[in-house]
């Protein structure tokens, strides 16, 4: 390489003569300077030629002696001399400058035109001819002494900007690179493509500087050797400079021609890297011709001063023009590029041999015989009418689900599919991979391109952009609420009518559809409901106003609580219902087990059907208005539930099951307090028919109805404990809600007797006053009648000492007043009732006074210790149901208290409560018992049995840990009484929870209410989605998989996001909108018209592909099943489209022998390449690429490479 | 290394039958004392030790609970979000590892994580009234997917290292652990591409 002269130092650039160099002597325009990479002995001017663009601008070829003399910038005082190369290879000419005095001179001059030169060209576009590329260089003796200019002033925009370039490239160590092997086949499309970004400023103007390349993992492990570092021995070298370079192998490889999707430049040219030079800001296309070739003489001074192989591009026009234009600079020879577009094909170019004329052209090679062109044709087909097919498949009628009154179940169930064909249109792209130029012929009038003939064929499927997916549609709209802050107040407040006058006759026209006017027929207690209406605070809503129509309310709440509904109209529905709902597909192990995968509730419960319904209300009922409104009834139906006794339906009986949602959690512990309440209330019949005289001092007419519902408490009891008994033993199944809607039916009808039969004995208000009296009496944990009977049966079993249970009452009335008296010692307290009841206990210790009470069964055959007695497990009390939300405050409360021993102590304190209960139970059950017997019972590992005791004669001590003195078991043991379960202080207080439940759920904003449904309406969406795909394409399942897999885990994390339900809903639509393609695609190659079973499976195969592939290749082309298939499909259509003519013509039916069978072709598609010698006959011989799309009516577009030699021209 | 910052909190639970030596290990492991005159529990217990392990430290909050029949009723509600479970049977009584079967019933039936990880631990070791042969104890655990391990709450042997173990076990399991703040990453399938600028196609 030859040196500069000057050696400039500026830090920003190099060179020093530019544009203002070139404006001096317009043969001058397109040489560049460059400053070597530093041989301080040696200064030099080079410059450098670039390729002309296009013929039209190429100046005729001067010889190098009329160059020199027209090159050099001041000829007369500085005269230059050719320097014909000091290396083969080199193509840089240099001015030689001799005295310093010329060169200060010329920096003078310079840089004064320089400033001047560069506003204008930069910001009005300088004219054409200023820039016109001149391919002579120039050139100029050197072998003088150092000169160095060390210049920071006078650095342009111009020289800031090529020199950021330059570093751009070394950044990106674009630089030096040795050549890549061309990329594998069809990696363009499918490989992963990756870019970096700088942006750099030209003056004013700011481009975006982007590189843009294939990542190549096939050559990573070896990319030691394909990229050997450049300063390595000179055997690599040798082998690299036979390689191709990479531009270059791109270029003539043919793998990768007509990639089915990637970058432009990379499809034309079909360049696995490249650098992409824009204009930052759309509005700033670089349109004039003269700041096009400022910006690329500079991306050549770059290029040549970086010695970086990579090709450059800079885009030119309006970005959707897709013009470009660019350079690349190889050792010896280098590469222009050049996008035509027009808006039509000129006749005469478009076809292969027009084509074939524009590309020898623009090669102008001399040499003879011309070499071969290569031909590489794809036709581009498109079918927009399927023959077979419309969509929608079943149209779905989404008009108005809810106006008529066709029956709940248009609630429950979301909508799903695409209301729109999700796939638009099929292209059939039809490829001759590889064909000579005289191999084939295409001109205005004969064509051997036939499609039936191409040896490729492969299929594309436009989707439509958005098929207006109903699921998700829905799913996002109500997923929406969730970010609304209003309360259920702020949202209804004009509805709500605030006089509680109003309420008798103006309460809430749907509500009271529901309740009173039903509930009179359902449960006939028409008093009742006046009543509970006043007693509770409904809010009433004023008719008309409301988001939710009475009609379509009433249709909502039946639909929710079905077991409200009048029971012969609720037969025929379940029946018909249970017969529609079974999805048996291959799903249906799936469906099963996702209540189990999500933390959401068992399959068909209150809850799904209660989100279905907001989805759908938030659609078509007001939006959140209308789920305001329904939540505030459902709020109201549940505080009804709890104050009536009634069994929330579709809910699971038990205790909070902790594997399902807070909120079903919560609808869970309603029930439990519901049921608990019912069971409470039922013994408290039984008592004041036997504590008969207490209750009349207080209120002797309510000592009347007492002993009316004494009268009616066997059937009663007997209701229950059916009752009790079928939930105990109902399993999870989902079919438990509907029995329990039957059992709550029929115990409603048992209750309605009742009632009934009481007003017929003429008092028929009493039923509600004994129901609000009854709270005041919860303080007792009952153990329902069956108790009783259990011990009674045990007692006769025993003696059938009946005596015994008279006495019992007796006793009763006293234990009444104990427990009153105990009562009034509690001060509030509740939980550590241990150490409140171990203030006067002492004296209960042990005793034998009293007579057993509250025995659940024989333990075995032990017998207490101290007597002949059998010891006897007591009934009772059930542990406290909990929510997970109390279960954590409960954990919290106790691991706040620590870890030390007083902690410890208090720890075990707060949960003695159980303890004791239980103690008390067992010494009521077992009169004359001990600790040892209760710990025989409780904690047997405790008892020690010595060697010789026997069964007869128990001998043994507790354990060391039971001995201690003041351990809690022995202070829990001294400080109970003897008090049965249902007469002791009740552990779990169903009021107290009950309104915290009611609270909870009336406190809750519509987006809460929202957060609260998300696992639900997962669940639903998912169960919605599984039932409607059919379409066993493997890429839809996996979906729903990973569906299922994402959803777990989300709505298993403790603390909700809605963010991470909207991903899902995402991917919900995703789905959605991929099971309406399959399902569309389906329909549109139905293998019924491939005959084979071998066929039919490719056809599965080939939609599936369609799905996940962008472009499909075609098994075996026009030939194979689907090839087969898709002739047809275009056949048809074909005819379809000629008929209309025919008929409309008359024509006989012969014609359609004439219709072709495939339309024209939407785009066409030529790759030409051949290599050959440019420019000049001795050059080497170099490849040449054009490619051509003609996409019909709409463009026409040649992008042409062109390579020359730039040492023998 | 004493101050580095706690990885995160685990939560442990110790379940077997009553007096097999839950309250004791628990008791060993954390204040390395052991108390022949410890209470029976009631409900449940809790402890807190932090531990380092692989070179992260884990807070360990242990919830010991009581064995009695009566309170199996009230202390599965506290499995909830448990990352392991320790179950601990009586070398020197049979019946206590009879019953294990029951005790993994109940994990099955009210942990919330499905992966935890469990610990089998035969205790009492130091006594000679053996009942559970070493053999036994190991065949359970490979039967029930467990870590195993032999120890003594009195002699302090094997404690310290089937707590590490099992802590160890749980932070090489990442899904049991880590909170998962990470979004939901859609896989978008089709035709969104990084590298064409909108022009995918040629037509
Ligand atoms: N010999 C011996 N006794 C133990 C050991 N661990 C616990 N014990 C004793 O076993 C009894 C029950 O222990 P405890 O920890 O309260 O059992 P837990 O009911 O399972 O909590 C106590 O008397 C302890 O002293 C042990 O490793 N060796
Ligand atoms: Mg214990």
């Amino acid at each position: 390489m030859l040196r500069s002269k000057r050696k400039s130092k500026s830090p920003y650039a190099r060179p020093n003569a530019h544009p203002a160099l070139r404006a001096l002597n317009p043969a001058t325009t397109a040489t560049q300077t460059q400053a070597g990479p530093s041989r301080p002995t040696q200064a030099a001017v080079q410059f450098v030629s670039t390729q002309p663009q296009n013929q039209e601008h190429q100046l005729p070829v001067d010889d190098p002696t009329t160059s020199e003399q027209t090159a050099v910038p001041l000829p007369s005082i500085a005269p230059s001399i050719p320097l014909s190369t000091s290396g083969p290879n080199t193509t840089v000419w240099i001015i030689a400058i001799y005295t310093p005095f010329y060169i200060a001179l010329y920096t003078l001059k310079l840089c004064m035109l320089k400033e001047t030169l560069h506003t204008t060209s930069i910001l009005f576009g300088l004219d054409v001819q200023f820039f016109s590329r001149k391919q002579t260089p120039m050139a100029a003796d050197e072998d003088a002494d150092v000169f160095e200019i060390t210049d920071f002033t006078t650095a342009s925009d111009w020289e800031r900007y090529v020199a950021r370039l330059e570093e751009v490239l070394h950044e990106w160590k674009l630089v030096n690179s040795n050549p890549l092997p061309p990329a594998p086949r069809g990696s363009l499309s499918t490989g992963k493509w990756h870019e970096k970004k700088e942006s750099i400023s030209f003056a004013d103007f700011s481009f975006l500087v982007t590189y843009k390349y294939l990542e190549r993992d096939d050559i990573q492990k070896s990319g030691e050797e394909s990229r050997p570092s450049p300063d390595d021995e000179s055997e690599e070298k040798e082998s690299s400079e036979e390689a191709l370079p990479t531009v270059m192998a791109d270029m003539m490889s043919l793998d990768n021609d007509f990639p089915s999707k990637s970058h432009c430049l990379s499809r034309w040219f079909g360049l696995q890297e490249f650098v992409v030079i824009t204009p930052s800001q759309s509005s700033a296309a670089i349109e004039s011709e003269s700041r096009i070739k400022i910006l690329l003489s500079s991306v050549s001074i770059a290029l040549n001063n970086t010695g970086s192989p990579v090709p450059v591009f800079i885009q030119i026009q309006q970005y959707w023009r897709q013009m470009f234009s660019g350079a690349c600079v190889l050792p010896g020879s280098s590469i222009d590029f050049d996008v035509i577009h027009l808006k039509t094909a000129p006749p005469q170019y478009s076809h292969l041999s027009g084509l074939l004329d524009v590309f020898k052209a623009k090669m102008a090679t001399q040499v003879m015989p011309r070499p071969t062109v290569m031909v590489a044709v794809r036709f581009t087909y498109i079918l927009t009418e399927w023959h077979n097919s419309t969509w929608p498949q079943e149209p779905p009628d989404f008009s108005s689900p809810m106006e008529d009154e066709v029956g709940c179940s248009d609630f429950g169930n979301l909508p799903f599919g695409a209301s729109e064909d999700p796939v638009s249109e099929m292209q059939l792209a039809c490829t001759w991979p590889s064909l000579s130029e005289d191999m084939i012929v295409e001109n205005q009038n004969y064509s051997d391109l036939d499609p039936m003939q191409a040896p490729q064929w492969a299929v594309r499927i436009i989707m439509t952009e958005d098929p207006n997916c109903l699921l998700g549609k829905y799913l996002s709209e109500f997923l929406k609420i969730s970010h609304r802050k209003e309360t259920v107040e702020d949202l209804l407040w004009n509805l709500l009518s605030k006089e509680d006058d109003d309420q008798t006759g103006d309460i809430s026209q749907a509500l009271q559809k529901l309740t009173e006017p039903k509930v009179a027929k359902m449960y006939n207690i028409p008093s009742l409901s006046n009543v509970v209406h006043s007693a509770s605070s409904r809010l009433a809503i004023k008719p008309g106003q409301a988001p939710i129509n009475g009609d379509t309310l009433t249709t909502l709440l039946e639909f929710l609580f079905p077991d409200a509904k009048p029971v012969s109209e609720k037969t025929d529905k379940d029946e018909s219902e249970t017969e529609s709902d079974k999805p048996s597909t291959k799903y249906s192990s799936i469906i099963e087990d996702l209540s189990k995968h999500l933390k959401s509730a068992p399959d068909d419960s209150l809850l799904h059907n209660l989100v279905t319904a907001l989805v759908m209300v938030n659609m078509h009922h007001g939006g959140i208005r209308g789920v305001a409104q329904l939540w505030q009834e459902f709020v109201l139906e549940m505080r009804y539930r709890w104050e009536n006794k009634f069994l929330i339906s579709g809910i699971n009986p038990g205790s909070p099951n902790l594997g399902t949602c807070l909120l079903y959690q919560k609808l869970q512990m309603l029930n439990c307090c519901i049921e608990r309440k019912i069971k409470r209330e039922q013994l408290y019949k039984g008592y004041t028919g036997q504590s008969l005289e207490e209750q009349k001092d207080s209120d002797s007419e309510e000592a009347v109805s007492s002993q009316l519902t004494t009268s009616d408490s066997e059937p009663c009891a007997a209701s229950e404990e059916e009752q009790s008994k079928e939930s105990g033993s109902s399993g999870t199944t989902a079919t438990v809600s509907k029995e329990s809607t039957d059992r709550l039916q029929q115990s409603r009808k048992e209750q309605q007797k009742q009632t009934s039969r009481k007003e017929k004995e003429g008092i028929p208000a009493k039923r509600p006053h004994l129901d609000s009296s009854s709270d005041d009496d919860d303080e007792f944990f009952e153990c329902e009648d069956e108790d009783k009977e259990k011990d009674e049966e045990e007692e006769n079993e025993e003696d059938g000492e009946e005596e015994e249970e008279e006495d019992n009452e007796e006793d009763e009335e006293m234990e009444v007043e104990t427990i009153k008296a105990k009562e009034t010692t509690t001060p509030e307290g509740e939980e550590v009732s241990m150490e409140v009841s171990g203030t006067s206990s002492s004296s209960y210790m042990d005793s034998i006074t009293h007579k057993p009470e509250g025995r659940l069964a024989k333990s075995g055959d032990l017998k207490l210790l101290n007597s002949e007695e059998p010891l006897y497990i007591p009934i009772t009390q059930d542990p406290s149901p909990m929510t997970e939300d109390m279960l954590e405050e409960h954990a919290e409360v106790l691991a706040r208290l620590g870890t030390s021993s007083e902690g410890a102590q208090l720890r075990a304190r707060m949960q003695s409560a159980c303890l004791v209960s239980d103690m008390e139970s067992f010494k009521a059950a077992n009169p004359g018992c001990t600790i040892e017997d209760f710990v025989r019972w409780y904690s047997p590992r405790d008892w020690i049995e010595e060697d010789e005791s026997t069964k007869e004669n128990p001998i043994g001590h507790l354990s060391t840990r039971m001995q201690i003195p003041g351990n809690i078991w022995s202070e829990a043991w001294q400080s109970a009484k003897p008090v049965p379960a249902r007469r002791q202080k009740r552990l779990f207080d169903d009021t107290k929870e009950a309104e915290k439940v009611l609270h909870f759920l009336s406190a809750m904003k519509p987006a809460d209410v929202v957060v609260h449904l998300l696992p639900l309406l997962l669940h639903s969406s998912i169960v919605n989605i599984i039932s409607n795909e059919d379409s066993d394409v493997p890429k839809v399942k996996e979906m729903i998989e990973h569906l299922i897999s994402k959803s777990s885990m989300v709505t298993r994390t403790p603390h909700q996001h809605v963010r991470r339900y909207e991903d899902l809903v995402k991917l919900i639509t995703l789905t959605e909108t991929l099971i309406a393609r399959a399902t569309s695609l389906k329909a549109k190659f139905p293998s019924s018209l491939v005959e084979s079973s071998s066929g039919k499976e490719e056809v599965e195969k080939f939609i599936s592909d369609l799905l996940h592939i962008n472009e499909v290749p075609i098994n075996g082309g026009p030939t194979g099943p689907v090839g087969n298939m898709i002739h047809k499909l275009f056949v048809a259509a074909q005819r379809d489209l000629h008929m209309v003519m025919d008929d409309e013509e008359n024509k006989e039916e012969t014609s359609s022998n004439t219709v072709p069978d495939f339309p024209r072709p939407s785009a066409r598609e030529y790759i030409l390449r051949t290599a050959a010698p440019r420019p000049a006959p001795y050059s080497k011989s170099l490849p040449h690429k054009m490619t051509c799309s003609i996409i019909e009516g709409h463009e026409f577009r040649l992008a042409g490479a062109f390579a020359s030699d730039t040492i023998f021209q | 290394m004493g101050d580095t910052e706690v990885l995160t909190t685990l939560k442990i639970l110790i379940i077997g039958e009553s007096s097999v030596g839950k309250s004791s290990l628990l008791l060993r492991f954390t204040d390395d004392t052991f108390d022949p005159e410890q209470a029976a529990t009631i409900g449940v217990d809790f402890k807190v030790k932090t531990l380092q392990v692989d070179g992260n430290r884990a807070k360990l909050a242990i919830w010991d609970t009581a064995g009695q029949e009566r309170f199996r009723t009230l202390t599965p509600s506290y499995y909830r979000g448990a990352q392991g479970a320790i179950l601990v049977y009586d070398v020197t009584n049979r019946a206590s590892f009879q019953k294990l079967d029951v005790w993994l019933n109940e994990l099955e039936t009210f942990s919330t994580k499905h992966d935890l990880i469990k610990m089998l631990v035969g205790n009492k070791i130091d006594q000679e009234n053996r009942e559970v042969s070493k053999e036994d104890g190991l065949k359970f655990a490979r039967k029930h997917h467990m870590l195993f391990i032999e120890a003594s709450a009195k002699t302090r042997e094997g404690v310290q290292c089937a707590f590490e173990e099992l802590v160890e076990k749980i932070i090489q399991t990442p899904g049991l652990w880590e909170t998962s703040n990470r979004g939901v990453d859609i896989s978008q399938g089709g035709q969104a591409a990084s590298a064409c600028q909108g022009y995918c196609a040629v037509i």
